[in-house]
């Protein structure tokens, strides 16, 4: 009997070891594997290891991004700065390719956090929320808050009074049309009013129908996206914040863009559309645009690199300033993501390396090559003045002009039920009483908002004397 | 006695490692979502207890119970292609027949890919603006616009073909390994008798394959009910909801997608979700348990 368990005890350790091996086979795996979420996986252990060898050794830095676009040129640039400090640090890159902001989450659960993260104006609020950034206000300095001083905002950047990011460029929104078939429509200018973009459409379909080709579309499959793209810029160009936040009342109020749901609606009702749209994606949408098959389409200023390296197209197209309500611009096209770029993880061990490192990024030369080689728009104003446009084709029509500002951030709060987006979406398939949506809307938008304030997880000053001409009240 | 203590003590030490595999990621999190429900919750931060508000939030969440009913819809029409489909293909291959092996993988086949690449394989195929499947119909003439397959008149059904075109490989399997179990003695005396392949397959190969069918038909219920992977690549749940099944409704409260402004998680309410949506999975199976129970004794 003795001899049994002996054997089973053997047993055990041995498969013990095994399992042993196996994981550290996986381990050494996972740290070899580059630019991929299991390199992002073994982010701890060396950022510690950098720590505790940080007397003998160079300070590891993580940096995790979700941005594709520019990896090369970001390469580059760690490169250079791996090679160049002085204070040995060495920074890896790793670039997610989808579910970001949940590889944070779990990578900040885990303790794996990288210590220098991309920030959006899409997670920067909830990430400070969760207490993963730390404040770099201390760090600032003189220069550097002269030279962004314009751009530090309130629930952008800057929460409670500190700052947790600087910016570096921002998205445009233009209509994006096919020169071509305005022509053969016999249209000579892009629309400025909703009715006229309404009518360009039905002629450009009557003459390309046969052909395939449609006035517009949009990426309906998601219909956030497709109007957060679209209605948005019309809105905040026509005077009007373009999420259904009114800033002069603190309240949301979807009433203008039920207005221009009314447009998008008739479109639908003409067969303007491209069939499909329903569940079409932006980067089919793209393709069927590169391919002349839809006259117009609302988007950001990443098309013309989109068009340059994803779907090359020898079509004749241009961005233009998107449509207003009425045709009269009484407000300022917003520029959108603009006002974070680059953050510093609250749990890192080496805050200051990873701000060294931010400042390198946060150079003048390498801001303004960004700009140049067409991977955003810069919005810092001492860039702008001394960067050379983007020779990127197309870029002209996106580029930051007399009508395009940064507006205040708009609270960001989850109602019950279905969104803003999906129950005007509804409308414009099926119909229904407008009216009664924009005030179910609004009711179940303030309530969320009521709450988010009651929470202490969103602060509401109304501004009553908000001017849309001037958002930033310059 | 002594004896037979010792060896099952032997034989537990190796159940040990499953479970606790069984507890930290299967049972463990079952009672953290029991927890979570009677919170507001977004995964960071205190969790607010508000007792069964939740709930009541889900007796008046209309986009929950409309994805109720699309999900009984889908799994459904599913059921409905699937099983049948299944077995006469299992039937047919159960035969002699030259190159039955072959046949067998290429059924299996699209139970072995992706789900997420088939299903983007679909999308392309059945889209509306040049998608094969219309170009097929308008160059036959069968059609004279494009079919918005993907629009909210014919999205369901399609996401419920590409559901059928991968599942019914699975359970042609399982039929085929049932079929294979009944004594051929029964088919030689019946033949003998007179009976006719029709009558053979109605008096024979059904009730004898009814233990089988009962198991099989449960596991399709279940998977019908869960299902929405393909679902959220072909339409994400639309055109306005249209196929947006519970499961996938609940994923997105769970996991959502940000779009250009924030979404917060709502785990505290979506747990209440997940709790609802698993009783009405739970009682569909022990429904369809109780009234298919005489199968079991059916041989």
């Amino acid at each position: 009997m003795q001899k049994k368990w002996l054997g089973l005890s053997l047993s055990l350790m041995l498969a013990a070891g095994i399992a042993g091996c196996g994981g550290n086979g996986n381990n050494s795996g996972n740290s070899g594997a580059a630019n991929g979420e299991a390199g992002g996986s073994t982010a701890s252990p060396s950022a510690e290891a950098g720590g505790n060898t940080a007397k003998s050794g160079p300070v590891q830095l993580k940096y995790w991004t979700d941005d594709r676009h520019d990896q090369e040129y970001i390469k580059e640039l760690i490169n250079k700065f791996n090679e160049t400090n002085s204070d040995n640090i060495q920074v890896e890159l790793t670039v997610m390719s989808e579910n970001y902001t949940q590889s944070v989450d779990i990578a900040f659960s885990s303790n794996q956090a990288p210590d220098v993260l991309r920030l959006k104006s899409a997670n920067t609020s909830e990430f400070v929320k969760k207490g993963y950034l730390a404040p770099v206000d201390s760090y600032l300095t003189d220069d550097m808050k002269t030279k962004f001083s314009s751009l530090m905002l309130d629930n952008v950047n800057r929460f409670d009074g500190k700052l947790y990011s600087l910016p570096n460029t921002g998205l445009t929104m233009r209509l994006v049309y096919n020169k071509d078939i305005f022509a053969k429509a016999g249209i000579q200018n892009p629309p400025v009013s909703l009715q006229e973009m309404v009518d360009d459409a039905k002629k450009i379909t009557e003459a390309g129908k046969t052909e395939g080709i449609y006035g517009f579309a949009l990426n309906f499959k998601n219909p956030k996206q497709a109007f957060d793209r679209s209605i948005r810029e019309i809105l905040s160009l026509s005077g009007y914040q373009g999420l259904g936040f009114d800033l002069k009342t603190g309240q949301f109020d979807f009433a203008p863009y039920s207005q221009v749901i009314e447009y998008f609606k008739q479109m639908y009702k003409d067969g303007s559309v491209l069939p499909g749209a329903e569940t079409l994606d932006i980067d089919p949408l793209r393709a069927q645009f590169a391919a002349g098959k839809i006259g117009m389409y609302l988007s950001f200023s990443t098309e013309p690199g989109v068009y340059k390296d994803q779907f090359p197209t020898e079509i004749n197209w241009a961005g233009a300033l998107a449509p207003t309500l009425d045709g009269q611009i009484k407000g300022t096209s917003e520029i959108v993501s603009a006002g974070t770029w680059l953050g510093i993880s609250a749990k890192s061990a080496h805050q200051e390396a990873a701000w060294k490192f931010m400042q390198y990024m946060y150079g003048d030369e390498v801001l303004k090559t960004y700009h140049e080689k067409g991977f955003g728009i810069a919005v810092v104003p001492s860039i702008v003045e001394q960067a050379k446009n983007p020779d990127i084709k197309g870029m002209e029509g996106f580029l930051v002009g007399e009508h395009d500002s940064l507006w205040p951030a708009t609270p960001s709060v989850t109602p019950e039920g279905s969104t803003y987006a999906d129950a005007f979406f509804k409308y414009i398939l099926t119909g229904g009483d407008a009216k009664a949506i924009t005030e179910d809307l609004n009711t179940r938008y303030n309530a969320a908002l009521s709450k988010a304030v009651e929470k202490g997880e969103v602060k509401v000053t109304p501004d009553p004397a908000f001017d849309p001409a001037k958002p930033q009240g310059e | 006695m002594s004896f037979k203590w010792k060896r099952l003590g032997e034989n537990s030490l190796f159940l040990i490692p499953s479970i606790i595999l069984t507890v930290a990621l299967g049972i463990y999190p079952l009672f953290w979502m029991l927890r979570y429900m009677f919170y507001d919750y977004a995964g960071y931060g205190d969790a607010l207890f508000v007792g069964l508000d939740n709930f009541r939030r889900l007796m008046r969440d209309g986009l929950f119970w409309e994805s109720v009913g699309n999900t009984f819809i889908f799994a459904g029409g599913k059921l409905l292609l699937t099983l049948p489909l299944s077995l006469l293909l299992a039937v047919m291959l159960n035969g002699r027949l030259r190159g039955g092996n072959l046949l067998r993988g290429i059924y299996f086949m699209p139970t072995v890919i992706s789900t997420a690449v088939i299903s983007v394989v679909f999308y392309n195929i059945f889209n509306s603006y040049n998608g094969m499947v219309n170009t097929v119909l308008m160059k036959l003439h069968l059609v004279s616009q494009p079919v918005d397959w993907l629009g909210p008149k014919h999205a369901m059904l399609t996401v419920i073909l590409v559901a059928v075109w991968g599942a019914v490989g699975n359970y042609m399997l399982l039929f085929l390994a049932g079929l294979q179990s009944i004594p051929q003695d029964l088919y030689e005396s019946a033949a003998i008798d007179g009976a006719n392949a029709g009558r053979r397959f109605w008096n024979i190969t059904l009730p004898m394959l009814a233990p089988v069918a009962q198991m099989v038909i449960m596991l399709a219920i279940i998977a019908s009910l869960k299902g929405y992977e393909s679902i959220m690549v072909i339409t994400e749940g639309g055109p306005i909801g249209k196929t947006e099944v519970m499961y996938l409704y609940l994923y997105k409260l769970l996991f959502p997608v940000s779009t250009g402004s924030p979404v917060a998680q709502q785990l505290g309410y979506g747990s209440a979700v997940g709790f609802a949506s698993a009783v009405i999975v739970g009682a569909i199976t022990g429904l369809y348990f109780f009234l298919s129970r005489k199968m079991n004794k059916v041989y």
